[in-house]
């Protein structure tokens, strides 16, 4: 099936010139404002268009993009499954949506309630004892697990000499990024030959100034760390902590949990396990977990309970403080509440079964066509390369494009040359991961000089980056690149 | 979801006859055997359950006089429509740029209108809210400028602080408080003066302040900053009315732009703005939208300058930020382009000027003090009375009133000399009848 997005050639809103049509409450004509002459605006260089045009121009540029509601996306570690519709309709109640954060707790109990079962439910998913929904993205999440590490260490009087964090080489680039942010040196962990973290290069790095590992099970491979009993226990012996990232927790849920295998703290991506819709990168959100030893670190306020009262929880002796305004990303987290409610505890581990099961018909039919590296049983995702078929991997996710399909992942995880990360998530037919399948073996039997040429059936094709980053244009200034 | 026939055909070709088997390599005693989770219900029962729980907040159809941060302004029927759009809605980040004009357009527009509105050179594509914004600004400046000291006003809200202290943990960086005037609600240029040195790295004014004032006093700061950068934390919504920061000679904005076109929300999710000087943008956070060209020489738009961030520079990365808040930023973009900037300057006069008739009958009231702050305020209204206000908002809330919440509530550096003092904030919406209710209600505090 070959897919045709709509191709306009749209001006900027900035380009547009009606006139501004839309009726404001309030006053009217020019009002005296009796405030010093240099603290007043000048000029406001923005364009007066009208609502039709409003609507028209984003109307139009909404059919210039690729979603989840026109077809598969198997864009792996971003888990790009499904966003059902009663959460959006959840999420349109104004009873939710209007509410001020600063209200009186005795106003706003439907809230407290909702995020406080939100707490319940994630501490029941990933076996840990607390849960902060405050952090407002995944990698938010995984800054404030990496406070909780500090300040954990700084009241243990041990800050001065727990310098390190450990991050496998196959890692998401958030993990050492949010280490690196809190202070810590960084040290990289070398995959071993099945793809999963080299145990003597891990006892080897572990010392006395080991503060955490972090690391993600399945990993970036879609490979379940089968070492990890021995991980938690060296990592623990060294007196650190062991942090997961939850980014693909999607394999495992309802399986296995990061309680289980022994993490200290977890993160979820709501966006991505729970099915929150992703709004073309945002917004999130990346409640974190702990255990019990960590539970007075999290950030002011959780939701607590007492009798039929829900309220807002201060308590926390050594609480990092916060890591934003409020109490989180409210309508991210009733839409997963909600996904988390009507999937219940049967659905939840039903999805993460179809999810591996269609991965692993994925690395089945991809198998001796294109090199799979490392284990071969996957879990949520499976990485490909297209170095044997002379292909690059850019190229063939080019291809896809022009077949209907949002590409994989590609270049990551950066151990796998010409590496493609398919994830096909639970909801997808059979009918379209053979679609999929079959357009990937097709771009792998053309010359690299046939590929160059997609994608064809898209408004743009092949922007030019170096020129972006080279003669960086990153406002409209009345010029315009191209023609 | 496949059908059992098409799951069976799946599990034969995978080779697999129980579905157990998949999960063969996670060891058998790390196999959860219980999620203490109610099995699933339907979606007519889940959406009747949470709307009944909704049913047990209190507020969207109550007076509001609540703000401090997030407003409850007009958010045009134009906005829930297009940000509702499942192309939008539903899509990933645009990793593949020809697949995604559509949000990167957009994206590329929301960093001209914020680059305007703040008059900076440059914004990003969106950051998470407007404290953790300021967090990442000041994280940027010394990242620019490797100096210790941040000067922030004394009085900046608890809640605020502590993110930008969380953004600063590990960091070889002190935060010096100056000082803020009590007569006038003014920040004092004496203060912060006489705290500059050779190791200042930034200084942060905040325009309305954190008491709600407009405040006269932050235009001076260029006069003084000698070598330190000015970080401006404003109200997106003002500068349809106030001159942007790029005229005071800000380096850095940073700004919680909820009131661009997004609901309340319970307070997220909301929007952070961040603008700065071209000069910077190598050291800024989050994530950039460029122009350029395709292969056919068409205006095309990508994600540009990636090797500042953690895909590419891992933990030499300028910041963590991976997913922003590109729905919240496509949101305030056709809120701008609906309202327009004489839409806009209209709702920030309307603001301040129901503002200061609000100002004027409250501080009228026989329960308030003859001595009110002299500065003017745009939105916020701190009104100072002659009796405790704890308990305040909960007497007003017992008459359909949101509002009254106590300036005590929100910082505990604030200006000593306020006693008893409390906000009440104004927008567009604002009616007077509504403020005659409130004082009415006032009255009999």
């Amino acid at each position: 099936m070959a897919y045709h997005e709509a191709v306009y050639d749209e001006p900027l809103i900035f380009e547009y010139r009606s006139g501004t049509t839309y009726k404001l409450p309030g006053l009217e004509g020019k009002q005296k404002i009796d405030l010093p002459e240099n603290l007043l605006r000048k000029e406001l260089n923005l364009p007066e268009v009208s609502e039709y045009d409003v609507v028209r121009h984003y109307t139009r540029l909404s059919q210039m993009n690729y979603s989840v509601d026109l077809g598969i996306y198997p864009l792996g570690s971003c888990t790009m499954k499904f966003n059902p519709k009663y959460a959006d309709a959840i999420a349109s109640s104004r009873q939710f949506s209007e509410m001020h954060p600063l209200q009186l707790q005795s106003e706003t109990q439907g809230e407290l309630r909702i995020l406080y079962e939100l707490q319940e439910y994630l501490k029941a998913i990933s076996d840990m004892d607390a849960v902060t929904l405050q952090p407002l993205a995944g990698a938010q999440g995984e800054y404030t697990g990496i406070l909780i590490t500090r300040k954990y260490f700084e009241v243990k009087g041990e800050l001065d000499s727990r310098t390190d964090v450990l991050i496998p080489d196959s890692a998401h680039g958030t993990n050492p990024a949010s280490a690196a942010m809190a202070g810590f040196n960084v040290i990289e962990i070398p995959s071993s030959e099945n793809g999963t973290v080299n145990l003597d290069a891990l006892k080897a790095a572990l010392s006395e100034h080991t503060a955490a590992f972090m690391i993600t099970n399945p990993n970036t491979l879609g490979i379940f760390e089968d070492h990890i009993e021995e991980i938690a226990k060296m990592v623990h012996d060294a007196g650190a902590l062991l942090y997961y990232d939850g980014a693909n927790f999607n394999g495992i849920l309802g399986v296995t949990s990061p309680g289980i295998m022994g993490f200290d703290i977890v993160h979820f991506n709501l966006h991505k396990t729970f099915a929150t819709p992703h709004g073309s990168g945002g917004p999130g959100a990346g409640p974190v977990g702990v255990k019990s030893r960590l539970k007075d670190f999290l950030p002011v306020p959780v939701v607590g309970k007492e009798g039929d009262r829900y309220f807002l929880d201060y308590g926390a002796k050594h609480t990092i403080g916060k890591v934003s305004s409020y109490t989180g990303s409210f309508m991210v987290l009733l839409r997963a509440w909600a996904y988390i409610t009507y999937h219940g505890s049967d659905g939840l581990r039903r999805n993460t079964v179809n999810a591996v099961l269609n991965t692993n018909y994925i690395r089945k039919r991809l198998e001796g066509r294109f090199s799979i590296p490392y284990k071969t049983l996957k879990k949520h995702e499976v990485v490909i390369s297209t170095e044997n078929t002379g292909i690059r991997a850019l190229d063939a996710a080019k291809y896809l494009i022009d077949q209907g399909v949002h590409a994989p992942t590609i270049y990551f995880p950066l151990i796998v040359h010409e590496a493609m990360m398919i994830e096909p998530t639970e909801t997808v037919s059979k009918q379209d991961l053979d679609r999929f399948v079959d357009a990937l073996i097709e771009s792998s039997k053309l010359s690299p000089e046939e590929l160059k040429n997609h994608p064809v059936n898209l408004p743009v094709s092949r922007p030019d980056e170096v020129k972006a980053a080279r003669d960086m244009k990153v406002r409209w200034d009345g010029s315009t690149y191209g023609n | 979801m496949q059908s059992n026939s098409e799951k069976q055909e799946i599990a034969e070709f995978v080779g697999i006859s129980d579905e157990m088997e998949l999960f063969s390599d996670i060891p058998k005693k790390f196999r959860k055997t219980d999620l203490k989770i109610s099995p699933g219900i339907s979606e007519y029962e889940v959406i009747s359950m949470a709307l009944s729980t909704g049913g047990l907040n209190r507020g969207p159809d109550m007076i509001n006089f609540l703000g401090n941060g997030i407003y409850d302004r007009v958010v045009p029927s134009t906005v829930d429509s297009i940000i509702g759009r499942s192309e939008f809605l539903t899509a990933y980040t645009p990793y593949q740029a020809e697949m995604s004009q559509g949000a990167l357009q957009s994206l590329f527009e929301y960093q001209t209108y914020m680059a305007e509105l703040t008059g900076m050179d440059i914004s990003n594509s969106s950051m998470y809210d407007g404290f953790s914004t300021l967090g990442e600004a000041v994280r940027m400046a010394h990242r620019i400028n490797e100096k210790r000291d941040i000067l922030i006003p004394a009085n900046i809200y608890d809640d605020k602080l502590k993110v930008i202290e969380s953004y600063l943990y590990g960091l070889p960086v002190r935060l010096v408080r100056y000082s803020v005037d009590s007569k006038s609600g003014f920040i004092n240029i004496e203060d912060i003066q006489s705290k500059i040195t050779d190791d200042t790295s930034a200084i942060v004014v905040e325009m309305p302040n954190a008491l709600g004032i407009i405040d006269e006093n932050v235009p001076k700061i260029q006069q003084i900053r000698k070598n330190a950068l000015i970080i401006a934390y404003v109200d997106p919504v003002s500068l349809g009315m106030l001159a942007p920061p790029g005229d005071y000679g800000a380096d850095i904005v940073a700004a919680e732009g909820q009131q661009l076109g997004i609901h309340m929300n319970f307070g997220g999710p909301t929007l952070g703005i961040l603008s700065f000087r071209k000069d910077y943008v190598r050291k800024s956070p989050g994530r950039i939208i460029g122009e350029t060209v395709d292969s056919n020489g068409k205006r095309a738009y990508v994600m540009t300058l990636q090797t500042r961030e953690q895909h590419i520079r891992r933990e030499k990365a300028t910041s963590n930020i991976c997913t922003n808040q590109a729905l919240m930023a496509i949101a305030a973009t056709v809120y701008l382009g609906t309202v327009g900037p004489s839409g806009l300057r209209k709702i920030a006069e309307t603001t301040y000027i129901n503002s200061r008739k609000l100002k004027e009958k409250l501080g009228g009231l026989k329960i308030a003090e003859k001595q009110q702050l002299t500065g003017k305020p745009f939105s916020d209204v701190l009104v100072s009375f002659r009796k405790d206000v704890n308990g305040l908002q909960e007497f007003l809330s017992t008459r359909g009133i949101n509002g009254g919440l106590a300036l005590s509530r929100l910082s505990s550096g604030a200006a000593s000399d306020v006693r008893n003092g409390a906000f009440f904030s104004t927008t567009e919406k604002t009616t007077d009848g509504a403020i005659a209710k409130l004082a009415e209600a006032l009255e009999v505090f």
